[in-house]
């Protein structure tokens, strides 16, 4: 599979004066578990959104297993299978664990509009599986929302997952958590990714759990492409270190 | 969630709770009978806006267009279609629901495009719109003075006939509404009340979701309009005047909008309560301002959740 699954040509976004996408290219192939790295404001999250329907680029293009999705909504590159979770986590907080996990496997089978079955027994056991996949297993009955946070972080991971995504978009998966518990998380969504074969991009702020996993990197700056390779190429890189491990470190 | 215990208490409920509905009209006097019809179309109202609040989180300011178009609907049928009474009557279920679904998808194609109080503030406005055709189209709505004179054929004019004609088209109603919500519809809706971003990204058209919704429990409010033009025999503008539509909120509210049928208990609550305290004082809104606001400080989610304290109390 010579086609990468991910194709992003020189994509723009701009707020008003402000330039928050300068252009930006990169080439995800299949099986990749690609880290975005960047300071604040480099543009990681704007690019999520401007690649996954959330905001109209201005300029550039989007493609998706060879197939030009430039300002597709949502939903629909969802069931093309491209699934993502969101930096400030997000699930349904008033429903149970395994209510939030079926309904994403309702939206994913078509069933959402489906008037008259009832839903409460349908998919319960692939919600369950999907659970047990992520940890949850004994947390089915608790409304998400009282969920401790690192908790609910893979309750969005199971929802995503239930879509059957051939590529993840994780913004900053392990946002929020203590270090220890950061690097178990991300292992964990690399090691449900690679059982399910599923093709990851993520941003991520801590260095430590970028190197952990990552397969390739690609470090943004203000808007840009600043570099990209493997982690060590991108460790070696002078001007990577000023502008971003320089300042973490 | 419910043992085999629990099923069998809500099986007895129901039962006692047809048995009491079925025996309404026996046991009550021509004038309650004629206010449980009241109740029944107020249920059904309260119910369906409720779809759209408490499970889809739209509030909606102008749900009582629809209740009015719906009225309307079944006075110009039997009023002025030129049908045959007979034919006429068969046909107003149907019409009151399908002209109320027609208006509904129109108002909702553009109101579902913004959510929150902007969302609330276009349907008052279609509403206040509809409003003023209503007074101004005096040819068809008969302007100021309404419609009036409006009476169901035969054996139908009889308020006990005409409650279990109202009956078996708002039992089945609610019945309909109550599968919708237990449905991978209502379960997408419920999820799309909390994060209508995170449904976006499992595959669901949010706003295609929300219109069918709001076309959905538009077709039921007009259904109870119609009913209850019927009952009545009248329908004014000012059923779709922008205080009508102030009735379903606080009979939601007051029932408890976190269960399906609390809306409806929360309509039979009003709708005897206006009764009563009508008939005694010329200040009854004022009495009913004081009543409802006592009723909703002491019981924050409504009557039925009082009712599920004391069954949790019970099962203690």
């Amino acid at each position: 599979m010579n086609e990468p699954i991910l194709r992003v040509e020189s994509l723009a976004k701009r707020f008003g004066g402000l330039e928050a996408l300068g252009g930006v290219d990169l080439a995800v192939a299949r099986g990749e578990f690609r880290a975005i790295i960047g300071p604040n404001g480099a543009g990681k999250t704007t690019f999520f959104n401007a690649m996954t329907g959330l905001l109209r680029p201005d300029r550039g293009r989007v493609i998706f297993e060879g197939l030009d999705v430039t300002g597709e909504p949502p939903h629909r590159l969802v069931r093309r299978g491209l699934g993502r979770t969101f930096q400030i986590t997000s699930v349904f907080p008033d429903l149970s664990a395994l209510e939030n996990v079926q309904i994403s496997l309702l939206g994913h089978a078509r069933q959402a509009w489906s008037v008259w079955p009832k839903a409460r027994a349908l998919h319960t056991d692939r919600a369950r599986e999907l659970l047990g996949l992520v940890g949850l297993d004994k947390a089915e009955g608790r409304a998400a929302g009282t969920l401790a946070h690192g908790d609910q972080k893979r309750l969005e991971l199971a929802i995503a997952l239930a879509g059957e995504p051939r590529l993840l978009l994780l913004d900053e998966p392990t946002a929020g958590m203590a270090a220890q518990e950061r690097l178990e998380s991300i292992r964990l969504v690399h090691r449900v990714a690679r059982e399910l074969g599923v093709s990851c991009v993520f941003t991520e702020h801590d260095m430590a759990v970028v190197f952990a996993v990552a397969t390739r990197i690609t470090v943004m700056h203000q808007g840009r492409v600043l570099a990209e390779g493997t982690p060590q190429e991108v460790r070696a890189r002078r001007e990577v270190q000023q502008v971003y491990l320089g300042e973490a470190a | 969630m419910r043992g085999a215990g629990g099923m069998n208490r809500s099986t007895v409920i129901s039962i006692l709770s047809a048995v009491a509905l079925l025996g309404v009209p026996w046991v009550l006097s021509e004038f309650w009978t004629f206010i449980a019809i009241e109740v029944l179309a107020f249920a059904l109202y309260a119910v369906s806006f409720n779809v759209l609040l408490g499970y889809g989180g739209m509030l909606s300011f102008g749900h009582a267009a629809f209740f009015g178009v719906g009225g309307y609907a079944a006075a110009i049928l039997v009023k002025s279609a030129g049908l045959p009474a007979g034919v006429a009557f068969a046909l107003l279920p149907l019409a009151a629901m399908v002209v109320a679904a027609a208006f509904a998808a129109v108002i909702g194609f553009f109101s579902v495009q913004r959510s929150g109080i902007y969302f609330a503030m276009l349907t008052f406005a279609f509403q206040m719109l509809l409003y003023t055709i209503a007074l101004k189209a005096t040819g068809l709505t008969g302007g100021d003075d309404g419609m009036t004179g409006l009476k169901p054929p035969g054996l139908l004019a009889q308020p006990l006939y005409y409650y279990y004609f109202a009956l078996a088209l708002i039992a089945p109603a609610l019945y309909l509404l109550y599968r919708l919500v237990s449905s991978p519809f209502g379960y997408t809706l419920r999820a799309l009340r909390a994060n209508p971003r995170r449904v976006q990204y499992i595959g669901v058209d949010v706003r295609a979701h929300q219109l069918a919704t709001f076309v959905i429990t538009g077709a039921f409010a007009g259904l109870a309009g119609g009913v209850f033009a019927l009952s009545t025999g009248n329908v004014f503008p000012g059923w779709l005047n922008w205080t009508a539509s102030a009735t379903p909120i606080i009979m939601a509210v007051l029932g408890g909008v976190q269960t399906f049928l609390g809306p409806a208990l929360g309509a039979a609550v009003y709708v005897v309560l206006e009764v009563l305290i009508s008939g005694r004082t010329e200040y009854w809104p004022l009495a009913m301002g004081v009543v409802i606001l006592l009723l909703v400080l002491a019981m924050p989610s409504g009557l039925a959740g009082l009712w599920q304290r004391k069954a949790a109390e019970v099962a203690q």
